[in-house]
């Protein structure tokens, strides 16, 4: 068999049986991987910056929970009504704890909390409040905006539905 | 070789009917879709929209609706029930407003938990830029309620769902 004959077999294959078991095989893959596993997603809004961003593209990986809960400075991906649509937020309190901003800073429980990742002033003022039975409590990198044009609070632990890839 | 002839002009009679009845007759739930479908083309606005457009929509928009709407959102003026003329009137204000508006549902979960009544469980996405040039991005769960009247699903009530709670 010539190099040539190679090449043309490569991207003119003949329509074969086996060949069409394996484009179907490798379509079925794909689909179930990239469509319930590892969805691929595009970075849409500023309020993960400086992390996340806007207009890049990312993954979001299924099964990081799959045998663990979201941990404290986890970047989650939050979902609406399915999977087209999520949120990006990092998870900044736990069930149970009572969360508060004083000045800009993050408090948990009456303790501060260090936040290498918010690199932007900010200056929000929130109440304590309690994260309640089943739910965590998530905000966006980027607070460096009014508190009530931010994206943020509790979810239930079930709309969790992975994270980032990277 | 005859009766073989006779099996393929038998299934290709099959296959083309059942697309004319899938066509001719779709399902109750491709009919809900459709509901979203055209409320989706009738709310979004191209820039180049004229009046006479504008006014068209605005009134396509209104028949959509049942004779009386429940809305809850989590903007105060857009709770409470709203008549079909009230929606009309709301949308072609909001429309004047803005330049370009874009409507986009996602992951809708159709159920019918009565007979002549839909249930659907959606992402709703709006985007646009204000005449002031201001860029807008709200992204909702909404729960959706539609009753078949005269043939027709008309809304009857529209719930934002809390994803996240401050």
């Amino acid at each position: 068999m010539t190099v040539n004959h190679k090449i043309r077999q490569f991207f003119f294959p003949s329509i074969t049986l086996k060949f069409l078991i394996r484009v179907s095989l490798v379509a079925l893959f794909a689909y179930l991987f990239f469509g319930h596993l590892c969805i691929p997603f595009s970075i849409q809004g500023i309020s993960m910056e400086p992390t996340y961003h806007n207009g890049r593209v990312n993954f979001c990986w299924r099964l990081r929970y799959l045998f663990s809960e979201p941990k404290r400075h986890d970047v989650v991906a939050v979902r609406f009504a399915g999977s087209k649509v999520m949120l990006l937020k990092r998870v900044v309190a736990l069930e149970g704890e009572r969360i508060e901003f004083r000045d800009g800073k993050l408090f948990v429980d009456g303790r501060e909390i260090e936040e290498p990742y918010v690199r932007y002033p900010c200056t929000w003022n929130l109440p304590p409040r309690q994260v309640e039975k089943d739910a965590i409590y998530v905000v966006g990198d980027n607070r460096n905006m009014p508190i009530e044009n931010h994206h943020f609070g509790q979810t239930s632990r079930s709309r969790i539905i992975g994270g980032p890839l990277w | 070789m005859v009766k073989k002839r006779y099996f393929l002009i038998g299934l290709l009679i099959v296959i083309i009917g059942s697309v004319i009845a899938i066509t001719v007759f779709p399902s109750e739930e491709k009919r809900v879709r459709k509901q979203f479908n055209l409320l989706s083309e009738w709310v979004s606005k191209s820039p180049e929209e004229n009046a006479f457009v504008m006014l068209q929509k605005m009134r396509d928009i209104g028949s959509l609706f049942d004779e009386h709407c429940e809305l809850k959102t989590d903007y105060p003026s857009l709770s409470g029930s709203y008549t079909r003329e009230e929606i009309s009137t709301y949308a072609g204000s909001t429309r004047s407003h803005v330049s370009r508006l874009d409507l986009k549902f996602y992951d809708l979960q159709i159920v019918f938990p009565e007979k002549e009544v839909a249930k659907v469980t959606l992402t709703a996405r709006l985007t646009g830029r204000s005449t002031a040039g201001e860029q807008m991005d709200e992204v909702r769960e909404l729960e959706c309620r539609l009753k078949k009247i005269e043939k027709k699903w008309l809304f009857s009530a529209i719930e934002a769902v809390e994803v996240l709670r401050k």
